[in-house]
């Protein structure tokens, strides 16, 4: 029985040492118990100042501590930990998807990500990069995470959620550090964190190089497989090993004088190895690139005059993705010896992003706090390339390698312009009782104008109680492939597709049952409409509709000063319209537990615990549903908060569970995406 | 550590006046000592010349304490800050005034932490082969590390909420009780209607800061209405007292830091709610209040209060202030607001955000 994989969990934890026994309250802990209250508090008053946040009060924090504690080393681990959000993997390059509510897709565009509020968005298939990019965690802040519609707020595929990663500045890390990691799969990290602030000035500089082989998991069957049975041959490199190493070099800096700030970052991936394949046939050979130089600066008052303030911001972003050696989309021998080398590709990508924007927030009209903003984006994938030995036009049929041109060129540059305006009020207009309105209007100049609406009300019942009900329509613009996609019959781009479309209803309870204990509950209803996809034709088209329906119940306890306690329980479900069947992949039933306890004086110890429950199949998928798994991670370490030296470890997959996320329907990939088993890595960190 | 050693014994010559005393610092390592007081012997030598004065810096190298040259207006000696032996999240408050006091105070500044049974011998010999004659007191153990040594040697306290009278000694006290000034000005400027503050406290601990708070509500206009209690039963009646006769447009509760009649889990929960209910704006001199639900709250600025220590510590030494025994509420403060009970009470926060150092609900 599957509890019994528990036992050992539950026998380490009652062999830990017994916490070392709490010395008497002294003297001076009752006195400043007089001053600060709790313990917890005393660490935010003596910390760096906290200032009032745009994030809305639907948004999910995972702090810089809640990170450590987890043991999570990019942020797809971090995000599992959201209620309502599990992070899945895509087929092709075994990259994260984000799947929140349900809503699901290959390539995952409708969960937008923003660094600083800054969109990631890659205009290829519309999500944050296509290629496998996970991102380094040392020198994230915080991260924000909403569940809904936020295109009201930030437009363009902010459908299903909105993310946004803040980076530390140079005041909150506070010194000089050096960290070195090295773990399972022949990790290994190295990095370099600086930050000061000397009045108006603060600098921080981040720097990390580090490489993995990756999990290497066995894959059974994949599209060659299908393709042998059918042909006759026996191509296949399946059974046989994922691919997913990299080699990284992750830097960041930020300098913040007075009111400006820059900052610049450059992310490299390089050697990114191809999953379970680009076609969905084992390759072990192709590598790839992804190379991102971003910038920003702004300039912002929060007392411009008295009740507004100014924000203006001008942000660029350069992303690069290309194959190193060429992916081999089947292998050696495949259809039938046509191919004696394989079928292979190297598809390259250039893409340059400029993005103007300004905001105020007026708060001179009694009991209304309004907002509004105006931006201008100029998104261009300006060069593509394209190395192959087929052409798919008139069906597949070997070319010698080389350059690929005119119709056999799967795309060909393109550039989008977009012009918005928004406007939100938070209206008090009774004791208690708040109204949020908000509207935002984008112009684009291939698709055309889409306007998209907000509402919340939120009732503070109660001292412990607060009530909420929203309402909120997003989009999600068509990507570059959908519009324009060349060189493959049966997916050709349709220049005059229009956005996704979603409406969700939402409601909800917050109750602080007591002083440290809380509770929420959140309820939703959504209707999306417009999908794109081939739907059974040639050509992309909105054709596709979807209902779904679900909730989360959060739980937050601090039994003790030195242990809390957090929970989940997330439902979804989500019913394609056309054939009143699942949608499939993502799961039904999402339960997440995590104790983080400080056992010792500087010494934490943590373990999480996560259940993925109830996947099923999209409809004419007549595979067994995705099996479920429950995987538990223990993390131990240190935490010094000053000079010295501080170690953490970890074990991921404890109890070695079989975890697997779907593959694609009709992908070939019959077993699904194994991922990683049991799984170690060790830390130090030395403070200046 | 090696380049410590061959830069042991340098002699800095800064010469300030040419006529007048010339000033030699001494930097030495007593590690690094042939045989022991060797180095002593030999700047008693340099000390007999005539118009020269030596000031001494030892490296304590175990302690990793930087060098600090001596300012100009010396013979102050170095600053001693005894502070609790205490485990965190607390050392780092103390950590950050020391932070404060060692930016302020040229000087070389040692600190010692103190615990519950530490040598009071010990302790005065080592201010004594230091040359320490002022030293800063932090907290209840510092206090009572300090109340031991040399009558010779003038204290500074600071880091406690009160000090009672049979523990102080010579020099200023710095309470870590917000000015009562202060918070009254925080709170015509959140409600500028508010007419009358209520407040419940216990005369043993807080009698001196209500004395300060009558006369800082007479300048500013506020009429203070305070309830001694001497215990948690007859504070809790007077909670249901004030509460039964408020007038929300007029009146506000002030919570002070007070053992006996501010009680986490009876008072604090029914002071809420009821200030909730009845729309009363309710503030506290103790910042966690303002995460349950407190309008505002002062908090210490830990690393100006360490600056003012210093001042006073140097002050003090120079003979430049008596003050002695004399008690000052804390001036050094940040603020912490609620953002949902403002909302709730109808005021308007302004969108200055830098004006609050902290605000709940933190999401």
């Amino acid at each position: 029985m599957a509890w019994k994989n528990y036992l050992p969990l539950v026998l380490i934890v009652i062999w830990l040492p017994a916490p070392v026994v709490l010395a008497q309250t002294t003297e001076d802990e009752q006195e400043l118990a007089l001053v600060y209250g709790d313990k917890t508090t005393v660490s935010i008053a003596t910390g760096t100042k906290q200032l009032l946040r745009k994030a809305p009060s639907t948004a999910t924090v995972i702090t810089a501590e809640d990170i450590a504690n987890m043991g999570a080393l990019t942020v797809d681990e971090a995000l599992e930990s959201v209620p309502g959000l599990h992070v899945s993997r895509s087929t092709a390059y075994l990259s994260a998807n984000y799947h929140i509510r349900g809503i699901v897709s290959d390539y995952n565009p409708e969960v937008l990500m923003l660094v600083n509020g800054v969109p990631m968005t890659s205009n290829f298939v519309g999500n944050r990069n296509d290629m496998s990019v996970a991102l380094p965690v040392e020198n994230i802040s915080r991260i924000e995470v909403i569940r809904g519609p936020g295109s009201a707020m930030y437009g363009a595929d902010a459908f299903a959620g909105t993310i946004n990663i803040i980076t530390k500045t140079g005041g909150e890390i506070n010194g000089t550090s050096f960290g070195v990691r090295a773990g399972s799969f022949r990790s290994w990290d190295t990095w370099f964190q600086h930050g000061s602030k000397q009045g108006e000035l603060e600098v921080s500089g981040y720097l990390k190089i580090g490489e993995t082989n990756g999990h290497r998991r066995t894959v059974r069957a994949d599209a060659q497989t299908t393709w042998d049975a059918l042909f006759g041959t026996s191509a296949s490199l399946a059974p046989g090993s994922t691919n997913t190493g990299h080699n990284d070099i992750d830097g960041q800096f930020d300098i913040g004088y007075d009111k400006f700030r820059l900052r610049a970052g450059y992310t490299l991936r390089d050697k990114i190895g191809s999953g379970t394949g680009i076609a969905s046939a084992l390759d072990p050979t192709g590598q790839m690139r992804s190379e991102r130089i971003t910038g920003d600066v702004g300039w912002s008052d929060p007392n411009l005059t008295r009740n507004l303030s100014l924000n203006l911001q001008a942000s660029f972003m350069h992303l690069a993705n290309e194959v190193t050696s060429p992916l081999v989309l089947y292998p050696a021998g495949a259809f039938g010896g046509a191919f004696p080398n394989g079928v292979l590709g190297a598809p390259n990508k250039w893409e340059r992003q400029m993005r103007l924007s300004a905001g105020i927030v007026y708060s001179g009209i009694a009991d209304h706090r309004l907002r509004v903003g105006i931006g201008h984006d100029d998104l261009n994938l300006y060069k593509t390339s394209e190395y192959k030995n087929f052409t798919l036009m008139g069906g597949l049929a070997p070319l010698p390698m080389g350059p690929a041109t005119d119709d056999n060129l799967y795309l060909t540059p393109h550039q989008r312009r977009l012009n918005y305006l928004y406007a939100q009020d938070e209206w008090s207009f009774a004791r208690n009782w708040t109204l949020t309105a908000g509207l935002r209007h984008d112009r684009y100049s291939d698709f055309g104008n889409t306007t998209n609406p907000r509402l919340a009300l939120v009732w503070e019942a109660r001292p412990d109680l607060t009530a909420k009900i929203m309402y909120g329509k997003a989009f999600r613009a068509p990507s570059f492939v959908e519009q324009y996609n060349g060189a493959n019959p049966v997916a050709v781009g349709n220049a005059s597709i229009m956005p996704e479309k979603i409406t969700t209803f939402e409601g909800g309870l917050i109750w602080q049952v007591r002083h440290n204990l809380r509770t929420s509950l959140t309820l939703f209803h959504h209707k999306i409409t417009d999908i794109i996809g081939t739907n059974g034709t040639t050509s992309y088209s909105n054709a596709g509709e979807q209902v779904g329906n679900g909730g989360e119940f959060e739980l937050s306890w601090d039994p003790l000063s030195s242990l809390r306690l957090i929970g989940h329980y997330a439902y979804q479900k989500n019913i394609d319209q056309a054939t009143h069947h699942d949608s499939g992949y993502a799961p039904r039933h999402h339960v997440y537990t995590r104790a983080d306890w400080r056992f010792a004086s500087g010494w934490l110890v943590s373990g999480q615990i996560n259940r993925v429950a109830g996947r099923e199949r999209p409809y004419g998928d007549n595979r067994a549903p995705v099996p479920d798994y429950t995987s538990v991670d223990l993390t131990l370490r240190t935490d010094q908060q000053r000079k010295g030296w501080d170690v953490s470890g970890m074990i991921r997959n404890l109890f070695n569970a079989d975890i697997r996320e779907p593959s694609k329907a009709g992908s070939g990939i019959l077993y699904d995406l194994p991922m990683p088993g049991r799984s170690f890595w060790l830390q130090a960190r030395y403070s200046l | 550590m090696r380049l410590i050693r061959t830069i042991s014994l340098f002699l800095a010559f800064v010469a300030f006046q040419a006529t007048a005393t010339a000033r030699l610092a001494v930097i030495y390592a007593e590690t690094d000592e042939p045989e022991p007081q060797s180095f002593n012997e030999m700047i008693e030598g340099i000390e007999r010349f005539a118009g020269v004065e030596v000031i001494r810096l030892a490296l304590d190298i175990r302690a990793n304490l930087p060098i600090r040259l001596a300012a100009a207006g010396g013979g102050i000696g170095p600053i001693a800050v005894l502070y609790p032996d205490i485990g965190e999240p607390y050392r780092a408050i103390f950590a950050k005034i020391i932070e404060g006091i060692e930016d302020k105070a040229k000087n070389k500044v040692s600190s010692f932490p103190v615990g519950s049974n530490f040598d009071a011998q010990e302790l005065s010999n080592e201010l004594k082969r230091q040359d320490i004659r002022v030293v800063i007191a932090l907290g209840r153990n510092g206090l009572k590390a300090a109340s031991n040594l040399d009558k010779g040697i003038n204290v500074v306290i600071g880091g406690v909420v009160s000090a009672p009278g049979s523990e102080l000694r010579s020099g200023p006290v710095i309470s870590l009780a917000p000015d009562p000034a202060l918070l009254f000005a925080r709170l015509k400027a959140f409600s500028p209607k508010t007419q009358r503050v209520f407040v419940v406290y216990d005369p043993r601990q807080n009698g001196w800061l209500l004395r300060l708070a009558k006369e800082a509500a007479q300048a500013q206009k506020i009429d203070l209405v305070a309830f001694e209690a001497a215990d948690l039963k007859s504070a809790v009646s007077r909670y249901h007292e004030i509460f039964a006769d408020v007038d929300p447009r007029r009146d506000a509760l002030w919570l002070p830091q007070d053992s006996v009649t501010v009680d986490e889990s009876t008072v604090l929960p029914l002071v809420l709610q009821e200030s909730w209910n009845r729309n009363v704006p309710l503030f506290s001199s103790t910042v966690s209040h303002v995460k349950r639900g407190a309008l505002f709250s002062l908090f210490p600025n830990n690393i100006e209060l360490g600056r003012n220590l210093a001042a006073s510590a140097l002050g003090v030494a120079s003979g430049s202030t008596s003050g002695r025994g004399d008690i000052q509420p804390l001036r050094e403060v940040l603020m912490a607001v609620n953002t949902r009970t403002a909302s709730h009470l109808g005021l308007h926060l302004p969108s200055r955000t830098q004006d609050f150092d902290l605000v709940f609900p933190e999401q």
